[in-house]
């Protein structure tokens, strides 16, 4: 009795099932493969992953403020292509860093301009706001590949290593924590789960709503910036459809982790679980032989088997600590009544 | 009295004009048309016509089934490679040599089951509309790619598929698929107007719970319009894969958006309950006039996803714009009728 309600307790801890899916598949693929759980390994599709851990971080702020940002993967890939270009032409290294963060922030307050003050569609503008820096960057690679910067401190962004960990890795633990603190623990992340839990409530409380969403598209597209940067640094080449899609794959990680698209419900260090799930098992199945024209199917398969199953086991938590608490509740007026 | 009657009337058919949803992309569209004519000796002539008319109905079948879809309040990112996959389906299937018209059943069918299992995930699982469609968008371009094994499917063309995909005229520029479309596009504006279903899809659109209140059995609602959106997407499908005579496994790819945007650009709304035929048709137009447009003035092709980004936004805004507009000389006609009445 008393360890079924702790069962339920831990399982009512969102995100609990995905973590829990997380960790059967990397057991599964560790037995399967011998090159599945070694350093090298791990730590390859780990950075290859990084700008996605980024953006989500960005994307989930937007999503939990009730809105979406589909832009996020070509400002990436265009703050990538500007911030390599500068350091090609001999800017200082954080002169070229700075260029790639401003190019997201620029497009993230494009985004919130046209959304929060012409009230136009979410979805539609940065889907225009998509192809327009797409475009961008065709422009600017001119078709061919940006490669090769000759500062060594530009890549160093990226490469450099600290206790085994690349810089790139330790750039997005920071990113995940400090923004996750300022979700979870300062008035503006309040602000931002007020305005998607409810736009009229949380207006009425005095909350100035388009504010939040302006700072939550400009976070979302400096994040995108910085993610274009550690990119760069760390693949030292740019084409133009660089991260193209990677958009797709961050809205997917953050519903995987229990990120609700219709606003108010989620954090960030789940919806980064669902990104590496879903990061962990490209990586698996590539080195398990499976035939990389399936990938696709048993990709969409694992998003609703995940979405799924987050659901449920949520669904059933929820109703074991409810009969737990009426069953508590029994006992407590037998005791008074008697 | 009567000429107070007049002037009301007048009054209200400039509001019916200013205050339709797709007023300003209209009057966007008019004017870039006639500048193009005035400036662009090739762009007015009956063969570019007739290439603009061929090369927007992919996009209007999947506009159409789109909007349906947005109307009940969903969304459907899988039409782009449901389509590659009903085209896929219609080509092998010949190719193994079945019969044309059994092969068109069999695509159509296999949007219908797509549409179907969308519809069940999101009402039945309870998965977020964007990501059901999203991961069925993913399996279906899986299934694509995994059939043919990445080689673009040949060697399916018939006389009659030559018609049927519009490559053959029956008489003077007319083809079959626009006669098809046109079909479609009344029997789904008919539906979406006239019927139940059509009504109840604005309903749930507009507010599932009071649908539900009212008697409105949502869930079958919202299943039937994905139903409606695959089965346009075999049609698409169909049409595609005898438009372009070779089906590469990925011939859907960016479909999808293309669909939502000329939905939007028509005044569907992602928030539900709000979109027509009629304005899916346009937005299609708005979408295949640009790339028109791109390739006669010859811009470099580098800059024609800016132009599209820039056509997107712009659109929106525009009949952002005119609605707000519109609203105001609406308000302030009313206000004066009401002065005039009670004078």
């Amino acid at each position: 009795m008393k360890n079924m309600a702790r069962f339920s307790r831990i399982l009512s801890i969102e995100g609990v099932a995905l973590l829990g899916a997380f960790v059967v598949m990397v057991t599964y693929f560790s037995l399967t493969s011998d090159s599945f759980f070694v350093g090298d390994s791990i730590r390859y599709y780990v950075n290859e992953a990084v700008p996605i851990f980024i953006i989500t971080a960005g994307l989930t702020y937007v999503i939990i403020a009730g809105g979406i940002d589909l832009s996020i993967g070509a400002v990436l890939g265009l703050s990538a292509g500007t911030s390599l270009t500068f350091s090609m032409w001999g800017w200082p290294t954080w002169a070229a860093a700075l260029v790639g963060i401003a190019t997201g922030l620029l497009f993230g307050a494009i985004n919130a301009v046209i959304i929060t003050v012409f009230k136009v569609n979410d979805f539609i503008v940065t889907l225009g706001t998509l192809n327009i820096a797409a475009g961008l960057l065709t422009v600017l690679t001119d078709h061919k590949q940006l490669i090769g910067t000759s500062d060594k401190n530009f890549l160093a962004i990226s490469e450099t290593k600290v206790f085994g960990v690349t810089t790139a890795i330790g750039i997005s633990v920071l990113v995940v924590l400090v923004f996750e603190f300022s979700l979870l623990k300062t008035s503006y992340g309040r602000r931002v789960y007020a305005t998607g839990i409810g736009k009229l409530p949380a207006f009425i409380s005095g909350i100035d709503v388009d504010m939040v969403k302006f700072q939550a598209y400009v976070i979302s597209g400096g994040l995108a910036g910085l993610g274009g940067v550690v990119l760069a640094a760390h693949l030292n080449s740019v084409q133009s459809g660089l991260a193209g899609g990677y958009e797709l794959t961050a809205i997917a990680g953050a519903v995987l982790g229990g990120v609700s698209l219709s606003g108010g419900r989620g954090s960030i260090w789940r919806a980064i679980i669902g990104a590496l799930f879903l990061a962990t098992l490209k990586q698996g199945l590539q080195l398990a032989g499976v035939d990389p024209l399936i990938y696709q199917i048993i990709t969409g398969l694992c998003i609703l088997i995940g979405v799924v199953l987050d659901k449920s086991v949520y669904g059933f938590a929820l109703r074991m600590t409810s009969k737990n608490l009426a069953k508590n509740d029994q006992v407590l007026q037998q005791g008074r009544s008697a | 009295m009567s000429r107070v009657n007049s002037q009301i009337s007048s009054a209200s058919i400039r509001n019916k004009i200013l205050m339709d949803p797709s007023f300003g992309v209209i009057s966007l569209l008019l004017l870039v048309v006639i500048v193009m004519s005035a400036f662009q000796p090739s762009f007015a002539t009956s063969g570019n016509v007739t290439n603009i008319l061929n090369a927007m109905m992919t996009v209007s079948f999947l506009a159409i089934g789109m909007t349906v879809v947005l109307i009940s309040g969903g969304i459907d990112l899988s039409v782009g490679s449901t389509m590659a996959l009903t085209a896929g389906v219609t080509g092998k299937f010949i190719t193994y040599g079945m019969n044309l018209g059994l092969a068109f059943v069999s695509a159509l069918a296999v949007g219908a089951l797509v549409g179907l299992v969308n519809g069940l995930l999101i009402t039945k699982l309870a998965i977020p509309d964007f990501i059901a469609t999203l991961a069925m968008l993913g399996i279906g371009q899986g299934i694509m790619l995994y059939w043919t094994q990445g080689v673009p499917i040949l060697g399916y063309m018939s006389t009659p598929y030559y018609y049927i995909g519009g490559l053959r005229k029956i008489f003077g520029p007319v083809s079959i698929p626009m006669i098809v479309l046109v079909v479609v596009a009344v029997i789904v504006a008919i539906l979406l107007k006239k019927t139940n279903l059509g009504l109840n899809f604005y309903a749930v659109g507009s507010s599932p719970v009071s649908a539900r209140n009212a008697g409105v059995h949502v869930t079958r609602i919202k299943i039937w319009a994905y139903v409606i959106s695959g089965v346009l997407s075999g049609v698409a499908g169909i049409h595609i894969a005898g438009r372009t005579t070779t089906i590469p496994p990925l011939i859907g790819n960016g479909y999808e958006i293309s669909a939502i945007a000329a939905a939007v650009i028509g005044g569907a709304s992602l928030a539900g309950g709000r979109g027509r035929v009629r304005g899916a048709l346009l937005g299609a137009l708005t979408l295949t006039l640009t790339g028109n447009i791109i390739n006669i003035v010859g811009i470099a092709s580098s800059w024609q996803t800016i132009v599209i980004g820039f056509v997107l936004i712009g659109a929106v805004l525009a009949n952002r714009a005119t609605q707000m507009f519109g609203k105001r000389i609406h308000l302030r006609t009313e206000k004066m009728d009401r002065k005039k009445v009670s004078a």
